[in-house]
């Protein structure tokens, strides 16, 4: 089904540190009477191994130093692995610096042809694509223009716009996507969006855990240069994060609270009520019951929300809501409304949402969860937003919008419509308005 | 060959060269050739007061040298800085790492070229008219490139690991030229030194070719541009070596 884009195995690096380095012939002429080195290992890398699919969008996270960007720059061929393996299948391409190689004396069109050409780009390659980049990077009318004139924003767009232009199967970026103004942020995530589309891979590394959250169907969290969580980026940036809270706390020299709930360490302004009900949990489950955030367009798919009432509740109300990226607000069933009476709640317990076939095209999507008391109005506990999740497709081919309705189409040769007398042609082939 | 790849990378890099170089105007190519027109005029008035030259005749000889020479001394000295000077490149992009030195040597020849049209004016103006031997001339130049790109590729490499190479490398150019025949001829020298400026400085081979095509208009030995030819290679290959067994680690190294 799905190919592997990126294999890394047994991935380690060794830095050497050298205190005294004989940077000079004047150093080594002095240190050549006193023996002794003083240098001290320092690995970078440990023993790091995972697999990228095709098509999918691959986080790395960790703390500063824990040996994230020395693993990009490896994979990009920048540096050399002390030991262990890569193998990337297709076309990579690697933006660790946007216009990387851009020069202020040259007119923008001379540095796209530049940069692109440090990308390992041909001169037909580059012209095919001179229009797009132009475009992308909205300096049309300055494009004859010397770079030194151009804004800071000016340039940024530029590298951005060259290196999503160029198309590679694998894309590597590191932290570069935090650049820019809303508008072009946006616009460059769609382009990503679009480029996964199209079965590409990337790969990148991001202090920002919501675009890691987000952006990535998996992810890896690197810690002192050694994998300490792989598998689907919610689920890592999670344990991540309840590494960085407990952390936290230990420095704080607070004691753990008896409830690690679903929602710890993230922003309190996605989570609120009043919590005698709790949700402690929430779990989606593909159509082999198993745990996942990607899912398949028609497939179904469980959503097992776990609760604990600190205290008897009667008669609450548990909805959730699915948003097709963070704002479009698709759906919001709830227990009440589905006519599904809960008597009282006491203790741990699970509802559960089942979705026999799942009715959305391919897309990041995000999912909140909530207890409510039986008006809808007072919020025991709400889960804005907090689940992303994406959809994919292999077996349906549509294309529009973002919603699959099951249903089929039908075509009759020689149907006529009994000419003006009030009949309609079946609904869209065509036909009298 | 992955590096074919890059060809436009290449070209790129040897644009980039030489539009900073001239600043994007035709003034900034006519400044280009302010430095060797001065040295030209300088050791021509040296060569007539001292050594009783012939002001008609020694500015070709003497250019017919010292062209080929700016070229040698811009790539030699560039390609020294060519992997330390271009740092953020290494650190952030995978690229064939020969590609700097290598475009500096070609932008420099680029620059050669650009002056042999205007000195061939000049060398016609002192009655030297421009001789079929000229066809000559790219083979020369192949020859030259080869070796400076194993030079600069060489000094570029070394350069990382001891940045000396820097002041070394300054400080002999002054020696080199003098040692090169270029205000005087090898006919000068006496046979044996003659013969051992020719093994030990293969810029003396080339600077000699170039002289026979643009002022003695004489047909090169065939046994001399097999010997040069084959010094020129050996440099290449030993620095080409050189240089890729440590290009891997530039990328912690600079």
């Amino acid at each position: 089904m799905s190919r592997v884009a990126v294999e890394v195995a047994g991935l380690s690096k060794r830095f050497v540190l050298h205190h005294e380095r004989y940077r000079s012939f004047q150093d080594l002429a002095i240190h050549m009477f006193r023996r002794r080195r003083t240098s001290e290992e320092f690995w970078a890398l440990r023993d790091v191994s995972f697999t990228v699919e095709q098509g999918r969008s691959f986080g790395i996270i960790g703390e500063n130093g824990s040996g994230k960007s020395t693993l990009l720059k490896i994979i990009a061929g920048i540096l050399r692995p002390t030991s262990g393996s890569i193998h990337v299948d297709g076309r990579l391409a690697a933006l660790l610096e946007l216009g990387a190689g851009f020069h202020p004396d040259l007119s923008g069109r001379e540095n796209i042809f530049l940069n692109a050409a440090v990308l390992g780009f041909t001169r037909d390659e580059i012209e095919q694509r001179l229009d797009a980049i132009v475009e992308f990077a909205e300096i049309e009318r300055f494009i004859d223009t010397p770079l030194k004139h151009y804004s800071s924003g000016m340039q940024i767009r530029l590298g951005f716009a060259v290196a999503i232009n160029s198309d590679p199967d694998v894309l590597i970026t590191d932290e570069v996507l935090s650049v820019g103004d809303e508008v072009f942020q946006r616009k460059c995530m769609d382009r990503i969006d679009d480029l996964m589309r199209r079965g590409k891979t990337i790969i990148f590394v991001s202090h920002s855990l919501d675009q890691v959250r987000y952006v990535c169907t998996d992810a890896i969290w690197l810690d002192h240069g050694r994998v300490r969580a792989a598998g689907r980026s919610p689920e890592v940036v999670q344990a991540y994060l309840d590494f960085a809270n407990k952390k936290d706390r230990e420095r704080r020299g607070e004691t753990e609270p008896d409830e690690v709930t679903a929602a710890a360490g993230v922003d309190a302004s996605r989570r609120w009520g009043s919590r005698e009900l709790e949700i402690t949990r929430v779990e989606m489950l593909d159509d082999r019951g198993l745990h996942s955030t990607v899912f398949e367009t028609g497939s179904s798919v469980t959503i097992r929300i776990h609760y604990l009432a600190h205290e008897r509740v009667a008669r609450p109300v548990f909805g959730l809501a699915i948003h097709y990226g963070e704002h479009v607000h698709l759906n919001g069933p709830n227990t009440g409304a589905a006519g599904l009476p809960i008597e009282y709640v006491d203790g741990p317990g699970v509802v559960e949402y089942r979705i026999k076939a799942l009715p959305l095209l391919r897309g990041l999507y995000t999912l909140s969860v909530a207890a409510y008391d039986e008006h809808g109005l007072h919020a025991y506990d709400h889960h804005d937003r907090l689940y992303p999740f994406h959809v994919q497709q292999l077996r349906i081919r549509e294309a529009y919008g973002m919603v699959w309705m099951d249903a089929e189409w039908c075509h009759e040769p020689g149907w006529r419509a009994p000419s003006s007398n009030g009949h309609k042609a079946p609904v869209g082939v065509g036909g009298e308005r | 060959m992955g590096l074919w790849r890059y060809r436009e990378l290449v070209r790129n890099f040897v644009v980039r060269d030489l539009k900073a170089r001239y600043k994007n105007s035709v003034l900034g190519f006519l400044w280009s050739l302010a430095n060797p027109l001065l040295m030209m005029i300088v050791f021509t008035v040296v060569a007539v007061a001292v050594w009783h030259r012939d002001y008609r005749d020694f500015p070709v000889f003497f250019l017919s040298g010292l062209l080929a020479w700016n070229w040698c001394a811009g790539s030699v000295v560039g390609g020294t800085y060519s992997i330390t000077g271009n740092a953020h490149l290494i650190k952030k992009v995978a690229f064939p790492r020969e590609l700097l030195p290598l475009s500096l040597v070609l932008s420099n020849g680029v620059n050669f070229t650009l002056a042999v049209v205007p000195f061939l004016l000049l060398a016609a103006a002192f009655g030297f008219w421009p001789h079929p031997l000229l066809l000559l001339l790219p083979v020369v130049m192949l020859v030259q490139v080869l070796f400076l790109t194993g030079v600069a590729l060489f000094l570029g490499c070394l350069n990382v690991y001891f940045r000396d190479t820097e002041q070394i490398v300054d400080t002999m150019m002054l020696a080199w030229f003098v040692l090169t025949p270029i205000f005087y001829s090898v006919e000068d020298l006496t046979q044996q030194y003659a013969r051992w400026i020719y093994y030990l400085n293969p810029m003396a081979s080339i600077i000699s070719t170039y002289r026979l095509i643009f002022y003695y208009h004489s047909p090169p030995d065939a046994f001399f541009m097999l010997r040069m030819t084959v010094q020129a290679l050996l440099v290449f290959v030993v620095g080409y070596l050189f240089f890729l067994r440590r290009a891997a680690d530039f990328g912690e190294e600079v």
